[in-house]
């Protein structure tokens, strides 16, 4: 890419070196969600309008937006930026996980729902990040998995489907 | 018919790691019986409909086809296996440690038949939530036998005279355990007891899961050299929050 740039399009190259550099300065992280914001408290914190009661912990900003598209959360966020990987060595002082706990410390959260993902590292970081809120007497949940919306079980991988077999719970009356 | 690691079908398989590789792949560090520790391209398998993408998971058995030269081969498909609840909480934690573990001591293409049996049995034992130290002891001392670091732990280093239960051992990394003469010095010092459980994998006496830990943190040390384990710092990391 950049040899495509320094060819053919010089001025688009300046433009992006601009804009890269921008953001280093003056792109940080929210001191209340850890997403990446121009201000010192990110809109969606500053809004006031969602429930301050509630905080969902998610690995990354990719993970919000996704969050933000269901409609159905109204609570506040917290992006741990990663998880742990334990075989990388990304143990609990690489990601936001003493941020979180004194964000949710706040004495205004009382549930935090863990939605890291469903691979191996999400769930051991959904683990310890539990434990060690669970200590400080917060309730904490964790988003549910399954057979997806308007899924059907032949298309289903075997894995989700023996997980949501494992996970099963009593039928709605 | 003799086995070609070229092409390989219907391998038993266990993900150790993976890491991305460009923009829609996996390089995945797989466990097999047959061919020992193999590095897969896993092609497409990040791409959002790829059906192997929920299946390259650690703790899972699966069965996968491969071809190739060389160190890193091509994955060609995967199978869900099943049979082994995914691990949760700590047991988790003790997952990724065995997998450190392999991923540090396994050479690739080395293949240990009866270790991925003892993996897979060590796997499921911490999957039916069985009390973790022990698990962990057991397969500790089965990995250094079956890669040749056997501890010699039912016999007396040189004169070769069976344990002693009531005495106290040294152990010297490359003689073996020496028995306490002169009480008192400063060595860490090892009850006969502990050796003879952990060559009968026995670890119901409290004295022996402490001693254990110990001798196992020694001559695992001694085999990885001076990086110490991402998961045991992890471990000792995560309570101090």
């Amino acid at each position: 890419m950049a040899f495509h740039l320094l060819q053919r399009d010089r001025e688009g190259a300046g433009r992006l070196a601009e804009t890269l550099s921008d953001a280093l300065e003056t792109i940080h992280h929210c001191v209340q969600c850890n997403n990446f914001s121009e201000t010192e408290i990110c809109d969606l914190c500053a809004t006031g309008e969602r429930d301050p009661r509630l905080l969902c912990v998610i690995e990354t900003p990719a993970d919000l937006l996704m969050m933000e598209l269901t409609r159905a959360y109204q609570g506040l966020y917290f992006v741990l930026m990663g998880r742990l990987s334990p075989l990388e060595g990304i143990g609990p002082h690489e990601i936001g996980i003493q941020k979180l706990l004194e964000r949710a410390g706040d004495g205004v959260t009382e549930e935090v729902i863990l939605a890291t993902n469903f691979t191996a590292e999400g769930e051991a970081t959904a683990h310890a990040v539990g434990e060690l809120l669970r200590q400080r007497g917060l309730k904490v949940t964790r988003i549910a998995r399954g057979v997806p919306v308007g899924g059907e079980l032949e298309y289903v991988d075997s894995g989700t489907l023996a997980q949501a077999l494992l996970e099963r719970r009593p039928a709605s009356p | 018919m003799s086995f070609d690691p070229a092409r390989v079908a219907m391998e038993p398989a266990f993900v150790l790691h993976s890491t991305p590789w460009r923009e829609t792949s996996l390089i995945v560090e797989c466990f097999t019986p047959h061919c020992g520790r193999v590095a897969l391209v896993a092609k497409g398998v990040r791409r959002p409909r790829s059906a192997l993408r929920g299946l390259m998971q650690p703790f899972q058995p699966l069965l996968v086809d491969w071809f190739g030269q060389g160190e890193l081969r091509t994955l060609k498909t995967a199978e869900w296996q099943g049979g082994l609840p995914q691990l949760s909480g700590k047991a988790l934690l003790c997952g990724f440690y065995l997998n450190e573990l392999l991923m540090r001591l396994l050479g690739r293409d080395d293949p240990h038949e009866a270790l991925f049996g003892i993996y897979a049995q060590a796997l499921a034992r911490l999957a039916a939530a069985e009390p973790l130290e022990p698990v962990l002891r057991a397969f500790e001392v089965s990995l250094l036998q079956e890669l040749g670091y056997a501890p010699p732990l039912e016999r007396e280093a040189d004169s070769g005279a069976p344990i002693d239960p009531q005495a106290q051992y040294l152990f010297e990394l490359d003689r073996g355990a020496l028995r306490v003469v002169v009480p008192g010095g400063n060595a860490v010092q090892f009850l006969g007891k502990t050796l003879l459980d952990m060559a009968q994998s026995r670890y119901d006496d409290p004295v022996t899961l402490s001693q254990s830990k110990q001798l196992m943190r020694l001559l695992l040390g001694h085999h990885l050299g001076h990086q110490d384990l991402h998961t045991r710092r992890i471990f000792q990391e995560l309570p101090l929050l």
